[in-house]
């Protein structure tokens, strides 16, 4: 019999090809960038450390993670917190809900909506004399003057943030009760036969089969956080006003790229970056699985 | 169903998918032949000249527009490589001076060109930006983009007895001058400007000094800080509807009463004058006042300026030069289609055998029948060439960031300058910036 297994490689060639042109290729690149003072045109000269000597001292690089990190920590747990809830109504068996697949789908929708339609949107809305949310808030009597969202650090993280979370919350729900149709139904029955509330339930059963699933949510969530740049750039100025406070990374490598033409530099941030996602996706694993690893030699 | 549903909407979207790739790339002229000449730009400003460029020499042009935001990112790696490079590119002020410094244009100055020859048959300054650093000319540009002050005349009338450009253009002569008028238009209820940011082109006041100088030196002169006054001077004397440029309320004001809420209280404002240049009159004004066509005119600031602007050259490893100058030149330096270019669009010339001709008779309905050519053209002779840098966008967003911190309070003077200097020092490394 004639051995076939090298059309295999023929099959898969394509994909090969294109990942180590597309991805591969400007991967290493940007890695010798890195170690150069390359403006964007013209010849590249190495330097050296000199980059990664920067980034360690750079204010505006630490300043950008812990805007990061602020934008999408208060983003992921009102996301996640919301999807879950959701999640938790739309699952219980003593209310039977109807309509999921429709509220599944509004849910979803902001998701849809482009990026650059979204800032827009929200740009209008929360403008400073003539927004709908000012004249609302102000209609009602819970502001009597007009609050600059955009204009504060505090207000415009906050906005980012809840704009993020009002995006995302519908896809966290679609996964969550994805996860929670594959809990066997017998558990519930047994809960609910024992006289298990619903806390109870959700906590006990719900929270403890659905950890992979929190696992992943948290897992993507966190490297597209982390990689936060289209709101920030369009909602404000572009290089993170108010007061620097909508500077994240990766917009701050952007602008170090693409307005400074610090492409040498910026290809540090971007390793920088990436070792940053790596540990925390490290961090995240290990305390998600750590634990579980361990519980059968305990039995 | 369902099934057919889903199908149908991936359908949908996979359509979108292609539909939204291929109209990126908007090419006129026919797809069948190749195109004898290939230009780029950011706007589509250019297929009408391209029309009469193709009738008039029997050839193709191919015309591809990449929208502002993409251009410089898009066009820098094809000129690099020179693989579907395009013959003419035009360039736009935010980045022309790095760009002439890059060699991607063709020298003008060498023959068969010799464009110094026509240098002073040019507005001065829009020559001088077409300039590289070794005073070869890169790029030539058709137009000129100087700013004034576009006033509302029944608020004039109201307010300073008189509606005159000249009169009026008097009254708002130097910083202390504006804010003599702006006081008098906040006791009728007036506001003079729109929000502070509109006098930053006044910033240079009349020291204009480039932002680095020869020495790569950073430089903030007197006038610019005292600019930082002014500015919150306008926000706390209450001098502006607190109407950011470009935000809703900004457009709106231009033909009506907007309502402004500080202080929880609410009052109702019209708005006096916006700073804006050439074009702002045809892509702003005219597209968003309706009602009050006829009221405006335009006159001069306490200082001349100018704003934007498109140049445009050859690419240097063209392979048909011959015909990419000859289309810069159409553009350029025909005066039958500078002409009948001008009459047509309204847009200031910076070819001045062509505007010598033209400028007595122009009237714009818009302006109540104001002559703005001649207006232009006078400011645009007063601006001082050479001061622009690579460096001007930039700087210009970092320093108009400082202002804004100390205008709303949030920073002292001396913080938002030291901020201002810290972080024009992480943007370009290389500058030697003054230690405060």
């Amino acid at each position: 019999m004639k051995n076939l297994n090298r059309y295999g490689y023929v099959f898969i060639a394509p994909f090969w090809i294109i990942f180590l042109v597309f991805s591969i290729y400007p991967v290493l690149l940007t890695f010798y960038y890195s170690f150069t003072n390359y403006s964007g045109s013209g010849e590249a000269q190495v330097v050296g450390l000199a980059n990664y000597k920067r980034l360690l001292t750079d204010t505006y690089f630490v300043e950008a993670f812990f805007n990061t990190w602020k934008i999408w920590g208060v983003n992921f747990a009102l996301q996640i917190g919301l999807a879950l809830i959701l999640a938790m109504i739309f699952s219980d068996m003593r209310m039977k809900l109807k309509g999921l697949a429709f509220f599944r789908s509004i849910f979803y929708l902001p998701n849809l909506i482009t990026i650059s339609s979204v800032a827009l949107l929200f740009g209008i809305l929360l403008d400073w004399q003539h927004g709908s949310l000012n004249m609302m808030l102000m209609k009602l009597g819970i502001i009597s003057d007009p609050i600059n969202w955009l204009n504060e650090p505090t207000t415009a993280q906050l906005s980012v943030s809840l704009i993020l979370t009002w995006m995302w919350f519908g896809h966290s729900f679609i996964v969550v009760m994805a996860g929670v149709s594959g809990i066997s139904k017998d558990y519930y029955e047994a809960a609910l036969i024992d006289g298990a509330n619903r806390w109870q339930t959700f906590s006990k059963i719900t929270i403890p089969l659905l950890k992979p699933i929190l696992l992943y949510i948290m897992i993507t969530s966190l490297i597209g956080g982390l990689q936060l740049f289209d709101l920030p750039m369009l909602l404000t100025d572009g290089i993170g006003s108010p007061d620097g406070s909508l500077n994240t990374m990766v917009l701050y490598l952007y602008n170090q790229a693409f307005k400074y033409n610090n492409y040498g530099y910026a290809a540090a941030v971007a390793y920088g970056l990436f070792v940053i996602t790596l540990i925390f996706s490290a961090f995240i694993f290990k305390g998600m699985y750590g634990k579980e690893r361990k519980q059968p030699r305990q039995v | 169903m369902k099934k057919m549903i889903s199908m149908f909407l991936s359908l949908v979207l996979i359509v979108g998918l292609f539909a939204g790739c291929s109209s990126d790339q908007k090419t006129s002229g026919s797809s069948k032949k190749k195109a004898d000449l290939k230009i780029w730009s950011f706007t589509d400003e250019l297929k009408k000249p391209i029309k009469t460029f193709e009738e008039k020499n029997g050839v193709t042009v191919e015309l591809t527009i990449v929208p502002i935001a993409d251009y410089p990112t898009k066009l820098k790696p094809v000129l690099e490589s020179g693989v579907g490079a395009p013959d003419v590119f035009t360039g736009e002020i935010a980045f022309l001076k790095q760009w002439v410094d890059a060699g991607y244009w063709e020298n003008l100055s060498k023959k068969p060109y010799n464009a110094d020859e026509i240098s002073d048959k040019y507005v001065p300054y829009v020559y001088a930006l077409g300039k590289d650093k070794d005073g070869n000319v890169r790029a030539l540009s058709w137009q000129t983009t100087p700013g004034g002050i576009y006033y509302k005349r029944s608020l004039a009338k109201e307010v300073l007895g008189t509606d005159d450009p000249a009169q009026v253009g008097e009254m708002m002569g130097s910083m202390d001058k504006v804010f003599e008028v702006a006081e008098k238009m906040k006791e009728k209820g007036y506001s003079m400007f729109p929000d502070e940011g509109s006098i930053r082109w006044f910033a240079q006041g009349d020291n204009p000094q480039p932002w680095v100088n020869e020495k790569n030196e950073l430089q903030l002169t007197e006038e610019k800080i005292a600019y930082m006054d002014y500015s919150k001077q306008l926000r706390e004397k209450g001098y502006t509807a607190l109407a950011p440029e470009w935000s809703p309320s900004w457009f709106e004001a231009m033909d009506k009463p907007v309502k402004v809420k500080e202080n929880g209280k609410e009052k109702e404002t019209e708005v006096f004058s916006y700073v804006l240049p050439t074009w702002g009159l045809h892509s702003v004004l005219k597209t968003n006042v309706k009602d009050l066509v006829g009221d405006w005119a335009v006159t001069s600031g306490p200082s001349p300026y100018f704003w934007g602007g498109t140049w445009l050259g050859v690419y240097n490893k063209s392979e048909n030069k011959e015909l990419a100058y000859k289309f810069v030149k159409m553009m350029t330096q025909d005066d039958e289609f500078l002409t009948s270019w001008s009459k047509e669009t309204g847009d200031v010339l910076s070819y001045l055998p062509v505007t010598d001709a033209i400028k007595d008779d122009f009237s714009d309905k818009f302006l109540g029948g104001q002559n703005n050519y001649q207006f232009f053209l006078d400011q645009s002779s007063k601006i001082t060439p050479g001061i622009v840098t690579k460096y001007d966008q930039q700087l210009d967003t970092l320093y108009g960031n400082a202002v804004q911190q100390y205008v709303t309070g949030k920073k002292s003077k001396d913080a938002a300058i030291k901020e201002f200097y810290q972080k024009a020092q992480n943007a370009y490394p290389d500058l030697k910036v003054p230690k405060k």
